[in-house]
C-alpha cells in the first residue's frame, strides 16, 4: 500500500495560518450546498407539493380551530359578571386578575428561558459535531445560522401565542393594542432564548447567572400589558438589539461539549415529536439520570425484609425517591389552579375546572419519570419471581401517593377558600390512586406500531392506533378526575359522587394493575 | 512542567467518570515520533485514557500536557495539532464519502484537497465508493473513512482508539505501515488497541493499564494482550 504523498507532505505541521472565518464559511457552504444538491436529486416535485399542501391544510384548520375556541371564550367571559356561579366564595377575591396574567407571562418568558437552556439553544447536530468541531477554524459561522432560526422562531411562535392570551385577558383592547403587545411578548421570547445562550458560554457556573437573568425578565413580563403607547415596544427592541449585539459575537466561544450537549437533546426531541412520542420527550427534556447514585432512603433499602413483595416494594419506593426530579412543575400547576381560582368571576368556572384537569394529567405524568425509565428495560420484570399483577400494583404505590398528596393539598385549599364542604377533600384524596394509575400507564404503554399504513386526517397521516396510544395513560386519569371535578362544579359531596370516585379510582388501578 | 519538544506528557494522571477513577494513576511522556500503545483489559480505562487525552472529558486529578500547553479542546491551534479517531459512526447524512474527506482536507487548508482525498481513496480502497453516502456502504467501510479522515489531516499528535476495529488483516497490515510512516515523519501516536500484531509492527511502547499501571516494551505488551 502506498502513503499518499500529500499526507505525507503535511504530517506534522498544518499549512493554515490559523482560525478564519472564510474558511468557516466555505466549510459551511460546501456542507450546505451538497446536502442540497443531494436532496434534490432524491425529492421529487411532487413529493414537495404534497407536503406544502398537506402541511398548509393541516395549519389552516388548527388555527380555524383555535380562532373560533377564542372568540367563543372571549364573548363567553365578556357576558360574565360578579355575581355569577364561581368556584370559589367571592370573599376571597384576593388577587387581582391583572397580577395573575402579569404572573403567567413571567413563568411563560423563564419557560421558554429554561427550555431553550434545555435545548442548547447554540449546538450543532451530531454529524456536524462529529466532523466540524474537530476543524482548526472559528466556530462562529458553524452554528448562528441555526441560532438564529431559534430566535426567530421562538419569537414567532410567542407572538402567535400571545394573541389569544391577549385577547382573552384584556377583551377591551383594539386589534393593533393585541398585535403591538404580542409583538412586546414575542421579542421578550427572543431575549430569553438569547439569556439561555449566555448561560451556555459559561455550562458549569454557579446559578447566580441564571437567577439574573430570570430577574431580569420580570420586567419584561410587565411590558406586554402597557401598550397604550409605543415605549415598550422600542425599550424591548432595544434592549434585544443590546443583548444579541453582546450574545451573537461570542456564540462561537460555546464549549464543544455544550454544543454537542444541546444539539443531543434537540434531535432526540425532534425525533420523539416527529414519531408522536410524548413520553420519550419527556425523556429528552428531563435532565439525564444522575451518575453518583443517591443516597435517599439508605437505611430505608437496607432493613431486612421478609417477603419477596416487601422488597420490590421497598426498591420502587427507592427508586421513586432517588430518581423523581423536584417537583417544580407540579408546585407551578398548584399555583396556576389556586390562581385561576381566586380570579372570581375573570373565568367561567367551567375553564377554571378544565385547567385543573389540564394540571392534574400533566402533574400524574409527571409522577411517571421512574416507571418511564424502568419501562426500557421491560424484560427486568419479567425476571422477579412474583406475579405481574403486584409488580405493576407496587410500581403505582409512589405516583398514587405523589397525586393523593398533590389533589388532597390542592382540594383543601379550595375548599378553604368556600368551593364546597370539607369532605371535598376525601373525594381528592380518593382520586390520588387513579391518577397514579394513568402515571404509570402512560409511561408503560406500547409503542405505535409504524408498519400499519397511515389513516389521513385534517391534520396529515396520522398512524393507525397512534391516537389510543397517546390517550394512554391520560384516558384513565380523566375518569378517575370526573367525580372531583364533578363535586367542584356542584360545590357539594352527594354520597353518589362519593361511591362514583371509589369506583372511578379502583377501575383505573385494576384496569393498569392487570394490564399485558 | 514539561520539557521543550515533549509531544505528550501525562504526569500522576486520574481518569473516569463523576468523580470516580476508573484506573489507577497513569504517568508518561512520549516524543515526537513515538507510537505508544494502550492496552488493558475490557473496561480497564484505556479509551477513557484516550479521551481524557483528546480532552473529550476533564482529568479528575494530575497534569497533562500536550505540545507543552495545558489540554484545550475548543482552541483552534489544539484542534489543528491533535487528531483523533473514536468509534464513533457519525456522518451527515447526505454527504457521500468524497466530500466528507473534501471537508477536513479543506477544513485543515490542505494545499491540494482533491489531490490529498484522491490519495487517502486509494490508499484506503474507497475509490469505487467515494460517490455514495456512507450509510450505504459496509461499518468496515465507513471505518476506513473515518481512518481516511484521522490520516488525510495534518497532527503533531494522533489518538486512534482500536482503530484495528472492523478491518480485513490485509487492512490491518496497512494500518500498521501507516502508523508507522505518520510517525516517522514526526508525529506522536497513541495507539489503544487489542491487536498484539498490530502493535508489535508498529509501537515504539506499550502502556499496560491494568490493576497497576506501567510501561513495558512492546513484545510484553503483545504478551500481556496474548494473554487477556
Amino acid at each position: 500500500m502506498r502513503v499518499p504523498e500529500s499526507a505525507r507532505r503535511s504530517s506534522g505541521s498544518s499549512s493554515s495560518d490559523g482560525p478564519s472565518q472564510l474558511l468557516t464559511r466555505e466549510i459551511v457552504d460546501f456542507t450546505r450546498s451538497a446536502s442540497r444538491q443531494y436532496h434534490r436529486a432524491h425529492t421529487s416535485a411532487r413529493d414537495v407539493f404534497v407536503d406544502v399542501y398537506s402541511n398548509a391544510l393541516a395549519l389552516g384548520v388548527v388555527l380555524m380551530i383555535a380562532v373560533s375556541f377564542v372568540l367563543t371564550l372571549r364573548d363567553e367571559l365578556a357576558g360574565r359578571s360578579l355575581g355569577d356561579t364561581d368556584l370559589v366564595a367571592a370573599r376571597w377575591q384576593v388577587v387581582p386578575a391583572d397580577v395573575v396574567w402579569l404572573v403567567l407571562t413571567c413563568l411563560a418568558l423563564v419557560g421558554i428561558m429554561s427550555l431553550a437552556r434545555r435545548l442548547g439553544p447554540v449546538t450543532v447536530t451530531r454529524a456536524e459535531g462529529a466532523w466540524w468541531l474537530p476543524l482548526p477554524i472559528g466556530r462562529g459561522r458553524m452554528v448562528l445560522p441555526a441560532f438564529r432560526r431559534r430566535l426567530m422562531a421562538s419569537g414567532g411562535i410567542a407572538f402567535l401565542a400571545y394573541v389569544p392570551f391577549s385577547v382573552l385577558t384584556s377583551p377591551d383592547r383594539s386589534p393593533t393594542v393585541h398585535a403591538s403587545s404580542a409583538l412586546v411578548f414575542g421579542v421578550g421570547a427572543v431575549l430569553a432564548v438569547a439569556g439561555a445562550a449566555i448561560l451556555q458560554l459559561r455550562p458549569s457556573a454557579s446559578p447566580t447567572p441564571r437567577t439574573w437573568i430570570v430577574l431580569g425578565l420580570v420586567p419584561v413580563a410587565l411590558l406586554p400589558f402597557l401598550t397604550a403607547t409605543a415605549w415598550p415596544l422600542v425599550l424591548v427592541l432595544i434592549t434585544a438589539a443590546v443583548l444579541l449585539a453582546q450574545v451573537i459575537p461570542r456564540v462561537g466561544d460555546v464549549p464543544g461539549v455544550e454544543l454537542q450537549r444541546g444539539g443531543a437533546v434537540s434531535g432526540h426531541a425532534a425525533a420523539s415529536i416527529f414519531f408522536v412520542d410524548t413520553n420519550e420527550l419527556r425523556r429528552a427534556l428531563t435532565s439525564p439520570p444522575r451518575h453518583s447514585a443517591s443516597r435517599r432512603g439508605r437505611r430505608y433499602y437496607a432493613r431486612p425484609t421478609h417477603s419477596a413483595v416487601a422488597a420490590l416494594v421497598r426498591a420502587d419506593v427507592v427508586a421513586f425517591l432517588r430518581l423523581q426530579p423536584l417537583p417544580i412543575a407540579a408546585l407551578t400547576w398548584w399555583g396556576i389552579c389556586l390562581g385561576l381560582a381566586l380570579l372570581t368571576p375573570a373565568l367561567p368556572v367551567v375553564v377554571v375546572l378544565g385547567v385543573v384537569l389540564v394540571a392534574g394529567c400533566s402533574v400524574s405524568a409527571g409522577t411517571g419519570t421512574v416507571a418511564r425509565r424502568i419501562a426500557v428495560v421491560a424484560e427486568l420484570d419479567t425476571l422477579l419471581p412474583i406475579s405481574p399483577f403486584l409488580v405493576r400494583c407496587s410500581r403505582i404505590l409512589m405516583p398514587a401517593l405523589a397525586m393523593v398528596l398533590w389533589m388532597g393539598a390542592l382540594v383543601a385549599v379550595l375548599v378553604g377558600l368556600g368551593a364546597g364542604p370539607a369532605s371535598l377533600v376525601l373525594l381528592g384524596v380518593i382520586a390520588g390512586p387513579g391518577m397514579g394509575a394513568g402515571a404509570v400507564r402512560a409511561a408503560t404503554r406500547p409503542p405505535t406500531d409504524w408498519s400499519t399504513p397511515p389513516v389521513e386526517t385534517p391534520f396529515g397521516p396520522v398512524p393507525q392506533g397512534q391516537a389510543a396510544s397517546l390517550l394512554s395513560g391520560t384516558d384513565i386519569t380523566v375518569v378517575a378526575m370526573i367525580p372531583i371535578l364533578l363535586a367542584l362544579y356542584l360545590g357539594a359531596v352527594h354520597p353518589w359522587l362519593l361511591i362514583a370516585q371509589v369506583i372511578a379510582s379502583a377501575v383505573a388501578v385494576l384496569v393498569q394493575a392487570s394490564a399485558r | 512542567m514539561a520539557a521543550v519538544g515533549e509531544a505528550l506528557e501525562a504526569d500522576r494522571l486520574l481518569v473516569g467518570y463523576a468523580g470516580r477513577p476508573v484506573c489507577g494513576e497513569v504517568s508518561f511522556r512520549m516524543m515526537p515520533g513515538e507510537v505508544l500503545a494502550v492496552v488493558g483489559f475490557n473496561g480497564a480505562g484505556k479509551s477513557t485514557v484516550a479521551r481524557t487525552v483528546a480532552g473529550r472529558q476533564e482529568p479528575l486529578a494530575g497534569e497533562l500536557r500536550v505540545l507543552g500547553l495545558p489540554v484545550m479542546p475548543d482552541s483552534a491551534g489544539f484542534r489543528r495539532q491533535v487528531a483523533v479517531l473514536f468509534d464513533e459512526d457519525v456522518f451527515f447524512p447526505s454527504l457521500t464519502i468524497r466530500e466528507h474527506l473534501l471537508l477536513v482536507a479543506r477544513g485543515h487548508s490542505l494545499g491540494s484537497p482533491e489531490e490529498a482525498v484522491d490519495a487517502e481513496l486509494g490508499f484506503f480502497g474507497l475509490e469505487d465508493k467515494a460517490g455514495v453516502v456512507p450509510d450505504v456502504v459496509s461499518s468496515g467501510q465507513r471505518r476506513r473513512l473515518l481512518l481516511a479522515a484521522a490520516f488525510i489531516r495534518p497532527s503533531s499528535l494522533l489518538i486512534l482508539d482500536e482503530p484495528e476495529q472492523r478491518l480485513d488483516p490485509v487492512m490491518r497490515e496497512g494500518l500498521a505501515e501507516r502508523i508507522r510512516q505518520r510517525a516517522d515523519a514526526g508525529t506522536a501516536v497513541v495507539l489503544v488497541t487489542h491487536d498484539p500484531r498490530l502493535l508489535v509492527q508498529a509501537a515504539t511502547a506499550c502502556l499496560v493499564i491494568d490493576e497497576v499501571v506501567e510501561q513495558v516494551d512492546t513484545e510484553r505488551g503483545a504478551q500481556f494482550i496474548a494473554g487477556s
